[in-house]
């Protein structure tokens, strides 16, 4: 009887809309895909130095704006540099063993056999699919001209592997069409493009060997091979890293390499704590939706999370843990923290350098939490006033009133203040405080008409917001496609529906995103004469 | 309630919050962790030395200048290392002057001849008359006008520069704990009801195992966790006395209590007899800074001394025999019941000190481990 209700619920689930998905792309790897490529190909032990061209963001992720993202000179000859610095790394050290079948030391003669096995071998791996006669024989080639100049069929081999690093089949995602059997005049990725989506999707670095064969063999455009896939992928260790992959970005960690805090007024954020944030709020994320599977709202208003010596000084609770170590934190429960919005990471990410900012925390959670923009200041914001040492006006609620009564300020003040002056209780650095210059703090605010006095309310006003979740669904898809969901209302409502029905769960909808058909989707582009894999190394 | 209590309430009202969940009247009593960051002999120094009429006491080497002729001089080798050779073992038959200090004769050492001190009346008694716990010695007055003040400790070393604040002894030891986390004191104030007035609590000093926690600029930061050093799950220091908290300062009962120490390479359990600690309760920076009296051993004083480098006389300016003469001269606290020569010094110590959180051995953990793992072997002295 259960069984047949169980059956009974599964098929009477809506199915998935069709919907026609937008041109395909092509994507520049970020710097994360990139490490984990160099780790997974050639091994855990090869350091890639170096810096990468800044990220583009766009529409809030840097993996949408990873398609605008172009590479300048500059990031060429860094590219070019690490390339050689890991094929030299590759070729002399340990991670030898991944030239094999020309492992051997000291030769001098080229070995054409050999050569070709590696480059065909490596390729795949580098380019996420078999190279082409073409792109071996290429490749082959060079290794031969450089051991032929400098007698000596290492340097070649060393020559040839930093030619493929820096080739655009590396470095770019270009999705690849071809015409759907399936269906007259329609096209869709090929199995190479589709494997690579998938697994940029849910681990963050290129298919796996499995995954490539499936790509090869064609049985992943089977429906049943996909959601194997996917039940797989979503069951691995890695998906812990796809998981954080999609946080950093959505809560843009990357702004940490450039923050800054006056290390005299907050002396207890040091490097260390600036580390073990952005990992406090990760861990605590993977251990909320994948560890445990809960409502991802649940994340606004869990008090649970992990805590090192070194974070334990600026929430000042005691940590057991010795230096270096982690350990699982629950905040008490009239702790006015609450929530990953109440963590250092995102308190401190979205401040000033010497003081808190109500300003910057409502618009990170407008942005971040709930998709809706807002717009910077005007240029000629005048903020002497704010700013002003000498002001009569104590607390930051003072100071925002009274600058906010310029109607040219208002409008957006009104929509991220009432957000951040409920975190004010947590300083620049994100430590807790009564007072600001001895005036006692009011964390009142409301957002979206949810009144609250605290930051423990706006957490609940958080994990009750419509926003909330359509924002998480419309990113992760974002995410994983480098498409937004704003032209397929459709689709948009369906997922809206099944994630609600899940009880919000992540993994649920990761799983529902990454095994549909949309997700894939592509629609004609506008070829002007070219193949999209020309275009995008062109 | 006075100025200073009101004053007292508003600096105290975040820590309140920070350390009582809630304003339920049957609250749990609070833990309060400290761990102190710097330590020093409470010297009141004056902008002219008016304190030592006959300025600084001379250094070893000065002494030994003065026994020696021009000519004399000029025969020993030139050589550094052997002149100091020479300094430190000028004792008749070749003794070391700082291990045997009654090999030689130097002159007297020069004391605190001044009017004031810190310190308070250890032996309630005004007068500085011999009492039966007691040697009789002159009484200082307090920089308040309070008087009986005892503090030979300052008579004694109050005139030796390097003892000074701008001296390198204290202030070596000082930088020698915060960077090794030798030596750490860890002072946990349990049963506290009420952060401002309490009429009741208990303070226990142990030993810290580990690295202090610092900023950028070397400063100790409040708020860090630390271990106490154990053996067996026992702490190897445990001593508790009773206290009470007035208008949010500490102030402990006298008691006989074991504090670590640490500095210029030397480890002392040291003992200090009759203490008394008054500290102010720390405001939301959860820095603070506090005083201890008490009496301190002649021969635990003399051993520090005494067990510094040969170099240090020398180079910081004082000698052995004459503080050995005088710390025995001035000794005013528990008479010896034989000889009746008193034993210990009556002093005052300044401390800074911040809040922290003390981590006791947990039971699980003691399985697997018999002591503090991580904690040096050096450090267990």
């Amino acid at each position: 009887m259960i069984g047949a209700c169980l059956i009974c619920l599964s098929a009477c689930e809506p199915s998935e809309p069709i919907t026609e998905g937008p041109p395909p792309d092509v994507r520049r790897l970020t710097e994360d895909q990139y490490r984990n490529i160099i780790s997974d190909v050639f091994g855990a032990s090869i350091v890639v130095g170096g810096r990468f061209d800044t990220p583009v963001r766009t529409e809030g992720l840097q993996a949408v704006g990873a398609r605008n993202a172009t590479v300048t000179a500059a990031a060429l000859s860094q590219y070019d540099e690490m390339a050689r610095s890991i094929s030299r790394q590759v070729m002399s050290g340990p991670s030898r063993q991944f030239m094999a079948p020309c492992a051997a030391t000291g030769q001098v003669e080229f070995d054409e056999h050999c050569t070709t096995q590696l480059v065909t071998k490596i390729g795949r791996l580098l380019f996420r699919r078999p190279m082409t006669d073409r792109e071996i024989s290429d490749r082959v080639g060079v290794v031969r001209e450089t051991t032929q100049r400098l007698n000596d069929f290492s340097e070649g081999l060393s020559t040839g592997l930093a030619s493929l690093l820096v080739s655009p089949q590396f470095l770019f995602v270009a999705d690849v069409v071809e015409d759907d059997p399936n269906e007259s005049n329609a096209l869709r990725l090929n199995a190479f493009s589709k494997a690579t989506r998938l697994s940029f999707f849910l681990w963050n670095r290129s298919p796996d060997k499995r995954l490539l064969e499936a790509a090869e063999s064609g049985e992943l455009h089977s429906e049943d091979s996909l959601e194997s896939h996917v039940e797989r992928m979503m069951a691995s260790p890695l998906l812990k890293a796809g998981v954080r992959a999609f946080f950093t970005d959505l809560l843009e960690f990357s702004e940490f390499d450039f923050l800054e805090k006056d290390s005299l007024i907050y002396p207890a954020f040091g490097a260390g704590a600036v580390r073990d944030a952005q990992e406090q709020t990760l861990r605590t994320i993977t251990d909320h939706v994948i560890t445990k599977n809960r409502d991802y709202r649940d994340l606004f208003t869990t008090r649970d999370t992990f805590m090192t010596s070194t974070l334990g000084m600026v929430y000042r609770v005691q940590v057991k843990a010795r230096p270096g170590t982690w350990e699982p934190y629950q905040f008490a429960s009239d702790d006015p923290r609450i929530g990953i919005q109440g963590h250092l990471s995102f308190l401190a990410l979205n401040s000033h350098p010497g003081r808190s900012s109500p300003t910057l925390r409502g618009k990170a959670i407008r942005n971040m939490l709930l998709c809706q923009q807002v717009p910077d200041p005007p240029p000629d914001v005048d903020f002497s006033g704010f700013n002003d040492p000498n002001s009569p006006s104590k607390t930051a609620r003072e100071r925002l009133t009274a600058h906010s009564t310029s109607a040219a300020c208002a409008g957006c003040h009104r929509i991220t203040d009432p957000i951040g002056l409920a975190l004010e209780k947590f300083d620049g650095a994100g430590q807790f405080r009564q007072t600001e210059n001895d005036a006692l703090i009011d964390t009142s605010g409301d957002l979206d008409g949810i009144a609250y006095t605290d930051s423990a309310g706006l957490g609940l006003a958080l994990h009750d917001n419509p926003a909330t979740t359509k924002c998480l669904i419309n990113r992760l898809y974002a995410y994983g496609s480098g498409n937004n969901l704003s032209s397929r209302n459709e689709w948009m409502a369906y997922l809206e529906d099944r994630f609600s029905a899940d009880g919000y769960r992540i993994m649920s909808l990761m799983k529902r995103i990454s095994a549909s058909k949309t997700f894939y989707a592509v629609s004609a582009p506008d070829m002007s004469g070219q193949t999209i894999e020309t275009a995008a190394v062109q | 309630m006075t100025p200073r209590t009101l004053k007292t309430v508003l600096l105290l009202a975040p820590l309140l919050t920070l350390t009582t969940p809630s304003n339920d009247a049957y609250a749990e009593p609070q833990t309060l962790g400290f761990v102190v960051t710097k330590w020093n002999t409470a010297m009141h120094e004056t902008r002219f030395m008016d304190e030592c009429p006959e300025g600084p006491t001379p250094g070893n080497w000065e002494i030994w200048e003065s026994t020696v002729t021009p000519e004399e001089r000029r025969s020993y080798p030139e050589a550094l290392i052997t002149q100091v050779r020479h300094v430190n073992y000028r004792g008749p038959n070749g003794e070391d002057i700082c291990a045997e200090p009654t090999s030689v004769v130097d002159p007297p050492l020069k004391i605190v001849e001044g009017k004031y001190s810190y310190g308070i009346d250890l032996d309630n008694n005004e007068d500085g008359q011999a009492t039966p716990k007691t040697c009789t010695h002159k009484n200082f007055a307090g920089l308040n006008g309070e008087n009986g003040i005892d503090n030979q400790m300052y008579r004694l070393m109050g005139c030796v520069e390097a003892w000074r604040s701008y001296g390198h002894i204290e202030s070596n030891a000082n930088s020698h704990r915060v960077s090794s986390g030798l030596g750490m004191i860890l002072m946990e104030v349990t049963g506290v009801d009420d952060l401002l007035n309490d009429d009741s609590v208990k303070v226990i000093f142990y030993r810290g195992v580990g690295s202090f926690t610092l900023d950028s600029k070397g400063e100790v930061l409040p708020f860090a966790s630390y271990e106490i050093d154990h053996e067996n799950g026992e702490p190897r220091y445990n001593d508790m006395v009773s206290g009470k908290i007035v208008d949010g300062v500490l102030k402990t009962v006298a008691a006989d209590v074991h504090i670590p120490h640490y500095g210029n390479y030397q480890y002392l359990r040291q003992l200090i007899q009759d203490m008394q600690v008054d500290m102010e309760l720390p405001t939301e920076s959860g820095k603070t800074s506090g005083m201890v009296y008490g009496y301190y051993g002649v021969e635990q004083f003399y051993s520090y001394v005494r067990g510094m480098l040969t170099s240090f006389p020398n180079r910081h300016k004082f000698s052995c025999p004459p503080i050995y003469v005088a710390a025995h001269e001035l000794a005013d606290g528990h008479p010896d019941p034989e000889s009746g020569e008193c034993t210990t010094l009556s002093s005052a110590f300044k401390f800074n000190a911040v809040r922290a959180f003390i981590n006791h051995p947990e039971p699980e953990k003691l399985a697997s481990t018999s002591d503090s793992s991580g904690a040096l072997a050096i450090n267990r002295r």
